[in-house]
């Protein structure tokens, strides 16, 4: 369930995205869940063409999927009408203000070419080959520029940066046969039994298309032109790539075939560079080169983006991978054994090395909490909360102020404060032997107190977005100035505005890292 | 009052000690004016006044009896004319006059400063009145624990890496200070410097530079050096915000009364 805050800061992306009228479909989207598009015309008052139009965009921009429920089995049900509902995707929405990481990641390991076809994929939501190939030739017919395109795609494929795009619309097994009918995408499914699947990861699932598929692109096909017009690929569709085709046909389908950018791979990568960087920071340097070449060897292999620890490996598999890099050259085998016992590592039976991320996460995720309780309630706060995470039970007052070495006067006011924003969860425990005593119990419940801070990072997020508008409006004059007009005052304003947005944005691009520690990690 | 509480850690005479800081002493030695004597919180018997009993009214025996019945634990001065039965002025003259002449005294009790708590003079309060031994006059000593979390600071910079063992026996060594601490009071000092995140608590591997601890020892590492700023250095998202610190973030709303077009603390930060 997305919070209060997450969905105003949604709408507000879709808003200056796309305008109003779209950013009132997916408002109503976002907040009342999966409806058909009669009901969201009901719900928004808006004309059905209209919505039909705005549905259209969010689906080419991979912020809404289409799905419906497949009949109950009996011949007699397909008489019926099959009920198209559409759900917004809410972490496609907020991937949108990433771009710019994207196409920095983007830049760093493919040549420009390459980031001029990714940003095009950004700019448009999904483009099938055929349509950047007209992009790029803009008119002009040149068989040169449909080879580039091609083995560009084909590089941003097998970088896995790029991604087929799911089906049109995502058919879903009744939930009585739940887990036989919808495909499930690697390692998901062994997490049926144990945790129920939000209805928006079954829509994902039956709409991924099929693992082997998903990276899949023939570049040996001719440069040929098809003079049909292709149709968008958009709500409509009902694309089934399950199927298996025969090369002469996927070769033939995939001028045709759309593209987006695959986010999940973004993702695996600010993780595996959260996860690095926290190492650095909290052990060595040598720890952050071990878990880099661990993370770097078997990032083929890691199935999803929130991954609880490494692929297993053997300490020399290891050992070539930091070979590789420049700054592993010095390291010695034993610098690199050091290193990994340093991390923590689980060694298994067959002497594989493993790391536990998700205990980097959860470090990393706790230093951002504290670091906000240092700021808002004080030092003597920040050591009573520290106490209380190391801990993770409830501790009564006075054992809590004589090991935090905080006044026992002070103490009950902090916890107070501390418990009144949410930071932490009281007990109270009475004693009436020998006489009535009331002694106080604390803990921190993560499970309430990281979507409430999650919550307030979205709020806080909203509100960057808001200012970094408010400062542009105010000085618009300034702006829509000529450079040489800017003199004197005008220039200060100006240099003050430049000022202003920078500190906005670098602040909301750090936000923005925290959100995906919180969210995504 | 308390002839315990007088100054006891002084640093001792001789030439420079190896690797400890000549300024930091300075520092020790002007802090200790507050120091307190941690191990000895014994009872000292005082030989009773072979006189004073026979010089002792009812009213003052009555009252005796009953403050020495409780032992270190002491009694609050109300809850003592409640037991004793004893109209107040009386009980009042009689324990007024119990203090003059030595039998009884007044401790200050942590949870009650304000309160007269009475204790027999033959008593050293217990740590549930004093609030322990990082207490003095019914305040946490923060003075004296600072010194002391710099002194461990700087001794676990100094070893690179420390078990509390280590830093305890380093203390004793290096005789910077007179009177012996417990490894249980450094472990304590080491513990509340890990809380403020200026070391950092880790498993010995038993290789590299944690080759001479047991593998699997808690051990700590230094993460601020002594005298370098407590500001965290790392650039956090959250607290870096003025939302991130702000008591109304949730009365906040675009275009309401609290908004982030008219917020001051923005205004504030954005003020180049």
């Amino acid at each position: 369930m997305v919070s209060q805050n997450g969905i105003k800061y949604a709408v507000h992306i879709v808003s200056t995205n796309f305008g109003d009228l779209v950013a009132k479909v997916c408002e109503c989207l976002l907040r009342r869940g999966p409806l058909t598009y009669q009901n969201i015309a009901r719900s928004t008052e808006i004309s059905l063409p209209q919505v039909k139009n705005c549905l259209l965009l969010l689906i080419q921009h991979n912020c809404v999927q289409a799905f419906s429920l497949e009949p109950a089995g009996d011949a007699a049900d397909l008489s019926k009408p099959i009920n198209t509902k559409y759900i917004a995707l809410f972490d496609n929405i907020i991937h949108r203000t990433r771009f710019s990481k994207f196409i920095a990641v983007v830049s760093e390991e493919l040549d420009k070419e390459c980031v001029e076809l990714f940003q095009g994929l950004l700019q448009h939501g999904r483009l099938s080959l055929k349509k950047m190939i007209d992009r790029a030739k803009s008119g002009r017919d040149d068989c040169a520029v449909e080879d580039t395109i091609r083995g560009n795609l084909a590089k941003l494929l097998d970088s896995r940066f790029v991604e087929r795009c799911p089906a049109g619309e995502a058919v879903l097994s009744p939930p009585a046969e739940e887990g036989t009918g919808a495909r499930k995408r690697g390692a998901k499914s062994s997490k049926i039994v144990a945790k129920s699947i939000t209805i928006e990861e079954r829509i994902l699932d039956a709409a991924a298309p099929m693992e082997a598929k998903r990276f899949l692109f023939t570049t040996d096909a001719d440069c040929k032109k098809t003079s049909e017009n292709s149709s968008e690929v958009l709500g409509g569709e009902k694309r089934k790539y399950d199927s298996l085709e025969s090369e002469r046909e996927t070769s033939a389908d995939d001028s045709h075939v759309p593209w987006r950018v695959n986010f999940e791979e973004f993702l695996h990568r600010f993780r595996h560079k959260a996860c690095v960087e926290n190492v650095r920071e909290r052990l060595d340097g040598g720890a952050a080169i071990a878990l880099s070449a661990m993370l770097e060897a078997t990032r083929s292999m890691e199935k999803k983006v929130k991954s609880d620890k490494t692929v297993p490996l053997s300490i020399n598999t290891i050992y070539e991978e930091v070979m590789k890099k420049e700054a592993g050259r010095s390291m010695t085998l034993d610098h690199l054994r050091a290193s990994l016992a340093l991390l923590g590592c689980e060694r298994g039976s067959n002497d594989l090395y493993m790391i536990d991320l998700k205990a980097i996460i959860k470090h990393a995720q706790t230093e951002e909490v504290e670091a906000i309780v240092l700021k808002r309630y004080g030092r003597d706060a920040y050591r009573i909360f520290r106490l209380l995470m190391k801990t993770g039970r409830l501790q009564e007052t006075d054992k809590i102020s004589g090991t935090a070495f905080v006044d026992k006067k002070e103490t009950p006011k902090i916890l107070y404060h501390l418990w009144k924003d949410e930071f932490l969860h009281m007990e109270k425990v009475i004693v009436t032997t020998p006489r009535q005593l009331q002694f106080l119990l604390w803990k921190v419940n993560r499970s309430t107190l990281w979507p409430h801070l999650l919550d307030e990072m979205y709020h806080t997020a909203l509100n960057l977005c808001q200012r970094v508008a408010y400062e542009l409006e105010q000085e618009n004059e300034i702006l829509n100035l000529p450079p040489h007009k800017r003199v004197g005052p005008l220039e200060e304003r100006f240099t003050r505005l430049r000022n202003v947005r920078m500190l906005l944005d670098a602040s909301l691009m750090r936000l923005d890292d925290a959100l995906m520690l919180f969210h995504d990690f | 009052m308390n002839s315990m509480r007088m100054m006891k850690a002084v640093v001792r005479g001789g030439g420079p000690l190896p690797g400890v800081d000549q300024f930091a002493l300075a520092r020790v030695v002007e802090g200790s004016r507050n120091l307190i004597c941690l191990p000895g919180m014994s009872k000292r018997k005082r030989p009773e006044l072979a006189a004073s009993g026979a010089a002792l009214t009812e009213h003052e025996k009555t009252l005796y009896s009953l403050i020495r019945s409780k032992q270190d634990m002491g009694i609050w001065s109300k809850d003592l004319k409640q037991e004793a039965k004893i109209p107040d002025n009386a009980a009042m003259k009689a324990l007024k006059s119990l203090i003059s002449k030595g039998l009884v005294k007044e401790v200050v009790n942590v949870h009650f400063k304000a309160r007269k708590h009475c204790m027999a003079a033959e008593f050293e309060p217990s740590a549930e009145i004093t609030g322990g031994p990082w207490y003095n006059q019914g305040s946490l000593d923060t003075e004296f624990i600072d010194i002391m979390k710099d002194q461990c600071l700087r001794l676990i910079c100094k070893l690179g890496v420390a078990t509390v063992d280590m830093v305890a026996d380093e203390i004793k060594r290096s005789r910077i200070l007179k009177a012996d601490y417990q490894v249980q009071q450094i472990g304590e000092i080491v513990k509340a410097l890990a809380l403020d995140n200026d070391i950092v608590e880790v498993k010995s591997t038993g290789i590299g530079e944690f080759a001479s601890i047991q593998p699997g020892k808690s051990c700590y590492k230094c993460l601020r050096l002594p005298g370098a700023s407590k500001e965290p250095s790392k650039v956090v998202a959250m607290a870096s915000v003025p939302c991130g610190v702000c008591p109304h973030l949730r009365e906040c709303t675009p275009g309401g009364i609290i908004s982030p077009t008219t917020c001051d603390y923005f205004t504030k930060w954005l003020d180049f």
